[in-house]
């Protein structure tokens, strides 16, 4: 009975370990290919659905949730920070009562699709 | 100025929202609290208005749907609610009386016998089966036909829900705890959308004010081409933000009921009402 619940709570441990860690933003220059990917994944009503909340440039009917997607490097010198914004991680969650989803942490977006709307984002 | 007033209802509304079930909650100072919150995000809003749901929050939209209003697409299920009505009559007016206007007023209530919350929908239910009728299905059809007859004639009465007892202040805290706690894939409240951004869009859909959320239905939404109850809307409002919605009529969806409609005390019924 105990071993097994060291069982439960060690797996408990490495579960909660993967999950909360947060991913790195890729440090290439990303392709044209990858920043029009990323725009699709940011438009999708099913996946990123950045235009809920965050007016884009070249996007109808955005929502006015959230700020403005512009001046993104300005506002994100550290692109990593702009990456754990997006994946969810918990120091990012500064903003009272914000309606940002958690993509990644809660596997809203996997963490490739994070990384590759990210790099579109960090375009604006 | 405004601003700085506005951050600061907003941290208080967000306090209430993650202190704990303590003793201390009074449903009263809640109400006024919520009252004011939407007084001072939208100053030139009288809390009244609300019952008319997101369209006090543009001309062109109240205007369009007022338009609807003049000949609604519901007239049709309230004829139908009254057929049903009628053709049981002398078993529901054995649960409700015999004055269908003073019927919808008295829900939702806690039944201090059963430790429970008794919406509209319940009662219908539980009227017919104790009389051997069979039980409509909660959502659709039927029972919010019934429902939107005996909103209908209810028009203008205003809501009163009150709480007297412990249990039934723990049934209310259940149902505040729920609408203040984040869920779901998206990790969103009811709070967050209808509290704290209410009157923003969504793409372009305009989130609606909690206040006044329960005055008004059931509702004919044009999404579902037909009349749903309160309940069946909560369902689709959980699958939305991604969460695993509860049945309709749950005792879960019951208390939200309960918070819901004390949050809108003293708020005139209009249901049923027309949706987008």
């Amino acid at each position: 009975m105990i071993s097994k619940m060291k069982h439960l709570l060690a797996a408990l441990a490495i579960s909660g370990f993967v999950i909360s860690t947060p991913i790195t933003a890729t440090a290439a220059e990303p392709s044209a290919a990858t920043i029009e990917e990323g725009k699709k994944l940011a438009f999708s009503r099913s996946k990123g659905n950045c235009l809920a909340c965050h007016a884009i440039k070249g996007g109808s009917m955005p929502g006015n949730i959230g700020p403005a997607l512009v001046a993104m490097k300005l506002r994100f010198p550290d692109k990593q920070k702009l990456v754990d914004k997006i994946w969810g991680t918990p120091e990012t969650q500064t903003v009272p009562n914000s309606m940002m989803p958690p993509f990644g942490r809660h596997g809203i977006l996997t963490d490739d699709e994070v990384n590759t709307i990210t790099d579109y984002i960090y375009t604006l | 100025m405004k601003k700085t007033l506005l951050i600061a209802l907003s941290l208080g509304v967000s306090m209430l929202a993650t202190s704990s079930m303590a003793a201390t909650i009074d449903p009263e100072t809640d109400r006024q609290q919520f009252i004011e919150f939407f007084k001072a995000k939208n100053p030139n809003i009288s809390p009244e208005e609300y019952i008319n749901g997101a369209y006090v929050y543009s001309a062109d939209k109240m205007a369009q749907w007022e338009a609807a209003e003049e000949f609604p697409p519901y007239l049709d299920a309230i004829d139908e609610g009254e057929a049903l009505y009628n053709k049981d009559l002398a078993v529901y007016q054995k649960c409700f009386g015999s004055d269908v206007s003073k019927i919808r007023v008295k829900y939702p209530y806690f039944d201090e016998a059963s430790k429970q919350v008794v919406t509209l929908e319940g009662a219908i239910n539980k009227c017919r089966t104790d009389a051997g009728l069979k039980p409509y299905g909660w959502k659709k059809g039927p029972i919010a036909q019934i429902s939107a007859y005996l909103a209908d004639n209810a028009r203008g009465q205003k809501i009163d829900v009150k709480i007297e007892s412990d249990a039934a202040l723990a049934a209310y805290n259940k149902g505040r705890d729920f609408f203040n706690k984040p869920r779901g894939q998206f990790n969103l409240s009811c709070a967050k959308c209808h509290v704290d951004n209410s009157g923003r869009n969504a793409r372009s859909n305009t989130l609606s004010a909690a206040l006044g959320h329960t005055t008004h239905f059931p509702v004919f939404r044009a999404k579902w081409q037909n009349l749903g109850t309160l309940h069946r809307r909560y369902e689709g409002c959980q699958k939305n933000i991604r969460a695993k919605p509860y049945k309709a009529q749950s005792e879960t969806y019951r208390d939200l009921e309960f918070f819901q409609a004390y949050m809108s005390n003293g708020l005139e019924i209009n249901g049923p009402g027309y949706r987008e």
